[in-house]
């Protein structure tokens, strides 16, 4: 190996000497004003770009399955959806909070730019289950988001409450302001489920 | 039911018999509730309040991390991988990035190249201010380590800007980073931040590193002879602490730091004042690369390479070959090494952690003698990082 050539700091300026006043120059910051925050009454800044939750246009989507093919923590199940009585062209991502890690790789993955991200970030639930429920959510358009986040602004989850049927797979976002949204869960997978009548359970792939 | 003495006969005949102890000894198990540790623990024989004999009990983090990167397409490995180093995640997310593209042969834009370093240099810096927080809780000065934990907050507001998070910042990526630069202003921002925390420097000499309760704390103790550090493979500023001028930065140059002026500090004495002292001095070499760096300016260009294929991440596929790359870490030399078979996931990944050189071997070994009042001054002046243990 070659001889690297080194600069190395000389021991007098690297060395400290021990003081028995300089400790007690700290008391200044006795007047100062404190760095912390008072939280609820005053609100933290949150970068623009902030990796938040995700957002979805369920018109560009065209459920290619890169997002789920890409999430590190397998948090996105394709989901095949109901909306007013049609059937969506295509599956949608389904993403579950309680393993996401808030990559966004799937963001970038998106080949249409249909799945994006808001910096709405807080993740609060009583442990309920339908709290619990809250957090594996097919995502809203990000108009309606950004109307919420910006309306409220409060980085909360704009879904109060989700009502899920277990016989009828029908589920209700109650959105913050009271709107209410309703879709219907047909399958899960890439492939379209078996079409039958009355809504049967159709099994993953 | 089986009898206990029948069990106590069980566990010897099998070696699991922890510690013998006799009459003047009693066992003590430090951590991992124990704030001091993090989630790392030390069985210690303890007699009166010195240590006889210590046991490193780690393995409380373990998550696999090498066997998962295996399952996983090459770019998610960045969100893994950051993992195995927690205060200073940006730098297991580098040196992943720097192997993979050296297989490829991949040229890394002079952008990207420099928004690394300073994202490395910035890692360092708040690693190392968490480490004061660290520090000076253990030695009772509780003011500096809150003093130490606002200024951090800086970086991390300014980190959040870039990358998009706090801890986590999953940035840097093979063939660049994720975004750009967001503003002007964002570098104005940083040049602020560094003058300031350069400014508080001296109150920080003031309340800890002149104070002399952590002179009568640190002197003398959890002494390590440079034979005995070369042997066992630690880096970084502990070894240098005993007056070996090792750093990859200047023993195996990359990314900007060829172009960048900086000093190595060396101490002689091995002891934990002089490790502490020597990460004091560094945090001040940090600041003086960012500066520098900042008055380089982030060239322009762009911030990743442009490779059709980049546009299908999921079957993105990387060369059969092999590489490893290291860079210098606030705990020592952090390596990877990578090897592919041509498929979209790697064959298998390395990770070449400084923490298990000095955290396991090194620590049992320096607390053989100490007081227990000690114990948690020598595993602080280590710095060890139990992820990076475990993995």
């Amino acid at each position: 190996m070659e001889e690297i050539e080194f600069k190395i700091a000389p021991e007098s300026k690297i060395k400290k000497k021990p003081s028995y006043i300089k400790p007690w120059l700290g008391l200044k910051y006795l007047f100062k004003k404190p760095v912390t925050i008072k939280i609820p009454h005053e609100k933290t800044q949150i970068a623009k770009k902030y990796r938040g939750f995700h957002t979805l246009d369920w018109k560009k989507c065209v459920g290619c399955n890169f997002c789920g093919q890409i999430c590190p923590a397998r948090a996105i199940e394709m989901t095949w959806l109901e909306v007013d009585g049609k059937m969506e062209k295509r599956p949608h991502p389904k993403i579950d909070y309680g393993r996401c890690t808030f990559c966004q790789f799937c963001v970038d993955v998106c080949p249409t730019g249909a799945l994006r991200f808001i910096e709405s970030f807080i993740l609060t639930s009583e442990w309920e289950e339908d709290t619990i429920q809250l957090f594996d959510w097919v995502p809203i358009h990000p108009e309606k988001f950004r109307k919420l986040q910006e309306s409220y602004n409060d980085w909360r989850f704009p879904v109060e409450k989700i009502e899920f049927n277990k016989e009828t797979k029908e589920v209700v976002y109650h959105l913050r302001d009271g709107e209410v949204f309703k879709f219907k869960i047909l399958g899960y997978g890439i492939r379209p489920p078996k079409k039958q009548k009355g809504g049967t359970d159709s099994k993953p792939d | 039911m089986v009898a206990q003495s029948e069990l106590i006969k069980e566990a010897r005949e099998n070696g699991m018999d922890l510690l013998p102890l006799d009459k003047d000894t009693y066992e003590l198990f430090f951590g991992p509730q124990h704030m001091a540790t993090e989630n790392f623990s030390i069985i210690l024989k303890m007699d009166g309040h010195r240590v006889v004999e210590a046991i490193a009990n780690p393995g409380f983090l373990h998550r696999g991390f090498e066997k998962l990167a295996e399952f996983r397409p090459w770019h998610t490995n960045v969100a893994l991988l950051l993992r195995v180093c927690v205060p200073e995640s940006d730098v297991p997310e580098t040196i992943y990035s720097m192997a993979v593209d050296e297989i490829i042969g991949w040229e890394v834009p002079e952008r990207a190249q420099w928004i690394r370093t300073t994202v490395l240099e910035m890692a360092r810096v708040s690693s190392y201010l968490f480490w004061i927080m660290g520090l000076s809780f253990k030695l009772g000065v509780y003011t500096a380590g809150q003093w130490a934990a606002a200024y951090r907050e800086r970086l991390m507001a300014l980190f959040e800007q870039l990358t998009g998070a706090r801890v986590y910042h999953i940035y840097t990526i093979p063939g660049g980073v994720r975004r750009d630069i967001p503003s002007d202003r964002w570098l104005h921002q940083l040049k602020d931040t560094v003058e300031y925390i350069k400014s508080k420097l001296p109150d920080f000499d003031h309340l800890v590193f002149e104070n002399y309760i952590t002179f009568k704390r640190m002197e003398g103790i959890g002494v390590m002879n440079k034979k005995f550090a070369l042997s066992e493979g630690v880096t970084g500023p502990n070894l240098r602490a005993t007056g070996v001028p090792y750093d990859v930065r200047r023993a195996d140059p990359y990314l900007l730091y060829p172009e960048l002026d900086f000093e190595v500090p060396v101490l002689n004495e091995g002891d934990a004042l002089a490790r502490a002292l020597i990460r004091r001095f560094e945090l001040e070499q940090d600041l003086y690369i960012l500066e520098q760096l900042l008055d380089m300016g982030p060239p322009s260009g762009p911030y990743q390479v442009s490779d059709p294929r980049l546009k299908n991440l999921p079957r993105f596929k990387v060369p059969a070959g092999d590489a490893f790359s290291h860079v210098e870490s606030t705990k020592g030399d952090f390596g990877a090494y990578v090897v592919s078979d041509g498929k979209n996931k790697p064959y298998r990944v390395q990770i070449r952690g400084p923490s298990i050189a000095h955290g396991i071997r090194v620590l049992e070994h320096l607390l053989v003698g100490s007081r227990i009042a000690d114990v948690p001054v020598i595993l602080m002046s280590l710095d060890n990082c139990p992820p990076d243990i475990d993995r």
